[in-house]
């Protein structure tokens, strides 16, 4: 996002308007007349668009790197001025004797129901017009003339190689992503992908030819959600990240419980500098009643869960935080916390009464009854101290906090068995998913850890053994988030492990040539999330891995994932937040 | 961190090794977030992939309208409207931090969107039953969801389980206890909810208690109906300044406000519509031109050519006092063009027209 200072937008695009070809009513201009004064000021088109691969590519992968960030981050403000329609100013992005392949009169090559109303039109892109750099951004502008909105435009560079010689220039691979509203308001989806060679021209980069491989509409008359925030009353904005009063790492979860039995699921969230507790209204939508319900301080945390530990009929909350000792055994940040219901509601703070009360990195809860004994029990995922003792491996971290099982003593309060349970693991958890994935009883548990391989904990009568690598889901990379459920309908439960992908790692390891085994390894950690079938036969459980090619794994810096059957079908699906943190300027690190 | 680019940078054959506990490179990527607001895989959008069988996962997030490009932790997924399809809630780290999403995907309870409501109480273990599996069975075929407390990221989901029987009419249902235990509950109705409780081997029903969700704020407007418009500094279409000025603009009848820009096309179409409404008279129509100050005399000179009659207001320069005037009542980066905000006589928003007018 550019800071909210709004330039001249639009401010040239007018002397574009005669050459859109979709303002073509009977009484308009007719869109070649204004083009064909453009086209005899260019210079001479080739006759077709064919972008070599550079002869002599640069090698050294710092510079073409550097490069690539360098394309990347000039073409941030490109895509913004096309967000803006500002076509006229876009056309700083491409050389004065520019030469692509036209968008606009292309023939259908089909038209693709996707299902629940949804549609796809794919265009015929080959042999397409050439044209000069107005006349091709004018080919844009007659996709988006129709929208009454454009919200988002990319020009994401999936892969670069640079000519050794000079002057600079490059092939470039490109995804262009627009996305928007049409005239009914239902969403627009155009996506196109593209090689373009690319030429720096004092300090910026710009376009010298473009050929079009492939273009795609989506559409919907209305999106399959609605963001009812401030109608339903939970809208909440605060300052961006990294602004003067918010420089702390805010990794605020949710819960969801009916608080106050009367049939309607409220919703809570730690927060700073108060927590928030949406109440459902019965007639319908919710007020925040955080204060009002004793949830509002001690403000923060991490991960949040109701469940009801002293087996009282009603829903306690326990929230999960960061906190540290220093050498000095000063404690600092936050303690875990568990507020109790008096059944009405009505919440009191008793995590210290009740030794629930550790300084630890806890980042998200998972309750279960690990033992058996009918007191549901609590797994604290811990990660480190990145300020103090960083993550000493990129892909076999080991030098997190100790994670801890908090195990319930009969709803009296709770102690940390951890370590004699063999829980007390030093990888850098971020979560963890318990079930019964052996389906001999007890409650098993899978933890995603950040740099390096997850755990699969099997319960074995209250004693812990990691099975991931035997059973195939140790899943190296940064695991963010876990999660159980049928998604394959065969009737067993499956695992999604949420992780992070990279454009940038991807690009940088394709180029990579040698050690085949520490470069599928790092592979792997930019590949993105991973689903894994739960499978059963006479040796017992395992897991198959489904082909990332099936999709519903291609997510970027994923954190929390749900399976919900959304468009009630008999299938799960799933939805994934997305995304580590968004700054003032489009420039990404 | 973006481990997987900063991994390839320890490999030896790419450049200088880089420790992942090199305070160097930590510092330099602290000074970059904080200090230059530069994003860090930012602008990423929320992903929605459904489920198509043999098909794979169709990727819908740019059709879901859910696909917020703010950065989301906790999810939850939870039929909060009661109205048998799985709403969302993400919590973001920033800026607009609460999303609730309102499932319009699903029409529950029509031909082909039958569901199932299942809440759980055990009695041999822990009365929640959190770690039971239900398994459910239709012509279709079979799924299972576990009932968890504390999954994904930092989220934790409410005691309900929501089942898709698409068109069937009736599941049988299955619960596998914590312990491993089975019990069948038979066969239950398409649309039905229902308490299964352990060991009785029958549910009960559960009476739904509806708590709709109400439609979304129009995009983009900062007013809501019955709001009143408050008074514009703007220009004319000869740049100079006038107030824009609902109540004296109504004179006593109703108004059309018409948000337009030169780039809309649909706009441009509507505007002999417009002039039409105007000479009808029973209403009085005004235009605002969205687009920027340099593009006025040409944007008012395409409003004339076009047959538009009516008074017509611009947007003032950019370095003008008054440039933020309108954002008293629009946020420009997010409204939908055409739209038209149909204000009573005495000024106030009565209703409003998304997308082109219509002279009936």
């Amino acid at each position: 996002m550019k800071p909210h200072r709004r330039p001249h937008w639009h401010s040239r695009a007018g002397l574009l308007l005669a050459a859109l070809p979709l303002w073509a009513c009977a009484d308009e201009p007719s869109p070649a007349s204004p083009a064909a004064v453009t086209l005899s000021q260019a210079p001479i088109l080739p006759r077709e668009i064919s972008i070599a691969d550079p002869e002599d590519p640069v090698r050294d992968m710092e510079r073409v790197e550097t490069w690539t960030e360098s394309v990347a981050n000039t073409l941030y403000d490109f895509s913004d001025k096309l967000r803006r329609r500002d076509f006229l100013a876009a056309e700083e992005w491409l050389t004065p004797g520019f030469a692509g392949q036209s968008w606009s009169e292309l023939a259908l090559a089909s038209v693709k129901d996707l299902s629940l109303s949804a549609q796809r039109t794919t265009f015929e892109v080959k042999s397409r017009r050439i044209v000069g750099r107005t006349e091709f951004l004018s080919s844009i502008a007659s996709h988006v003339a129709p929208w009454r909105c454009v919200d988002f435009v990319l020009w994401k560079v999936k892969g670069a190689e640079f000519e050794s010689k000079a002057p600079l220039a490059g092939k470039i691979r490109f995804k262009i992503t627009m996305l928007g509203l049409g005239i009914d308001g239902g969403p627009r989806s155009l996506v196109a992908w593209a090689n373009a060679r690319v030429e720096l021209t004092g300090n910026q980069w710009q376009l010298a030819l473009f050929e079009l491989t492939s273009l795609d509409l989506s559409e919907r008359s209305t999106a399959l959600f609605s963001d009812v925030s401030a109608s339903a009353g939970v809208v909440h904005t605060s300052v961006r990240f990294a602004d003067v009063t918010e420089n702390g790492f805010a990794w605020n979860g949710a819960a969801s419980a009916d608080v106050d039995g009367d049939g309607g699921y409220d919703i809570f969230l730690p927060s700073r500098p108060q927590n928030f507790l949406y109440m459902s209204r019965p007639e319908g939508g919710f007020f925040e009643r955080a204060a009002q319900s004793g949830v509002a301080e001690p403000a923060g945390g991490t991960g949040p869960v109701f469940f009801d530990f002293d087996n009282d009929g009603d829903q306690d909350l326990a929230v999960a935080d960061v906190g540290w000792k220093t050498d000095s055994k000063v404690p600092g940040g936050n303690r875990l916390r568990l507020y109790v219901n008096d059944g009405k509601g009505k919440f009191t703070e008793s995590g210290a009464q009740l030794g629930f009360d550790a300084l630890c990195h806890g980042f998200s809860l998972s309750v279960f009854d690990f033992d058996g004994d009918s007191w549901l029990d609590v797994f604290v995922a811990n990660y480190g101290r990145t300020d103090v003792a960083p993550n000493d491996s990129w892909t076999d971290a080991n030098n997190g906090t100790p994670n801890l099982l908090l195990r319930n003593l009969g709803g009296k309060g709770f102690e940390n068995v951890a370590s004699s349970v063999g829980l007390a693991d030093t990888r850098w958890s971020y979560a963890a998913a318990a079930a019964d994935f052996d389906g001999d009883g007890d409650q098993d548990l899978y933890v995603a850890n950040d740099y390096g391989v997850n755990s699969l904990w099997r319960n074995d009568a209250g004693r812990f053994t990691d099975v991931a690598e035997t059973l195939g889901v140790s899943d190296l990379g940064n695991g963010m988030g876990a999660t159980w459920g049928d998604l394959d309908n065969d009737g067993k439960l499956d695992l999604y492990v949420a992780n992070m992908s990279s454009t940038a790692g991807n690009r940088i390891l394709g180029r990579i040539a040698g050690d085949e085994q520490h470069r599928s390894q790092l592979l792997k950690m930019a590949a993105g999330n991973s689903i894994f079938l739960g499978r059963s036969s006479d040796t017992g459980p395992s897991f198959e891995r489904l082909a990332p090619a099936k999709g519903g794994v291609d997510a970027n810096w994923a954190w929390s994932a749900v399976l919900a059957d959304f468009d009630l079908d008999g299938r799960l699906d799933i939805f994934c937040a997305n995304g580590f943190i968004t700054g003032e300027t489009a420039a990404d690190t | 961190m973006v481990a997987s680019s900063l991994d390839a940078k320890q490999n030896s054959s790419i450049g200088m090794p880089r420790k992942a506990n090199d305070s160097a490179y930590l510092a330099e990527q602290g000074s970059q977030l904080f200090a230059q607001g530069m994003s860090f895989s930012g602008n990423e959008r929320d992903k929605l992939w459904l489920n198509r069988g043999a098909d794979g996962f169709f990727d819908a997030s740019d059709l879901s309208g859910a696909d917020s490009p703010n950065d989301g932790r906790g999810v939850l997924a939870c039929d909060f409207d009661d109205d048998g399809d799985v709403d969302l809630f993400v919590h973001h780290i920033q800026r607009d931090r609460h999303s609730l999403w309102r499932n319009d995907a699903a029409t529950p309870g029509t031909a082909s969107q039958h569901f199932l409501k299942l809440r759980l109480r055990a009695n041999s273990t822990q009365h929640e039953a959190i770690g039971a599996v239900v398994v459910v069975t239709t012509a279709q075929g079979k799924t299972a969801q576990l009932l968890a407390r504390g999954t994904g990221f930092a989220s934790s989901q409410a005691a309900e389980l929501v089942f898709g029987l698409g068109a069937s009419d009736s599941a049988a249902v299955e619960v596998i206890w914590p312990g491993a235990k089975r019990e069948s509950f038979g066969s239950l109705a398409a649309n039905s909810r229902a308490l299964l409780v352990e060991g009785s081997g029958k549910s009960e029903p559960v009476l739904a208690r509806p708590r709709p969700l109400p439609d979304s704020l129009p995009q983009g407007l900062k007013l809501a109906v019955g709001d009143a418009l408050p008074p514009l500094k703007l220009l004319d279409g000869q740049g100079v300044e006038a107030t824009f000025d609902a109540v004296k603009l109504a004179a006593g009848k109703r108004l059309y406000v018409n948000l337009w820009a030169t780039w809309c096309s649909p706009c441009v179409a509507e505007i002999p519509d417009l002039q039409h409404i105007f000479e009808r008279g029973e209403v009085r129509v005004v235009a605002i031109g969205l687009d920027g100050a340099t593009q006025r005399s040409k944007a008012d000179a395409l409003l004339r050519e076009r047959g538009g009659k009516f008074t017509a207001f611009y947007l003032p320069d950019d370095s003008s006092p008054d440039a933020g005037e309108i954002s008293k009542i629009v946020d420009l980066d997010r409204l939908p063009l055409p739209t038209t905000l149909v204000l009573t006589p005495d000024g106030r928003i009565e209703s409003i027209i998304r997308g082109p007018v219509s002279v009936k």
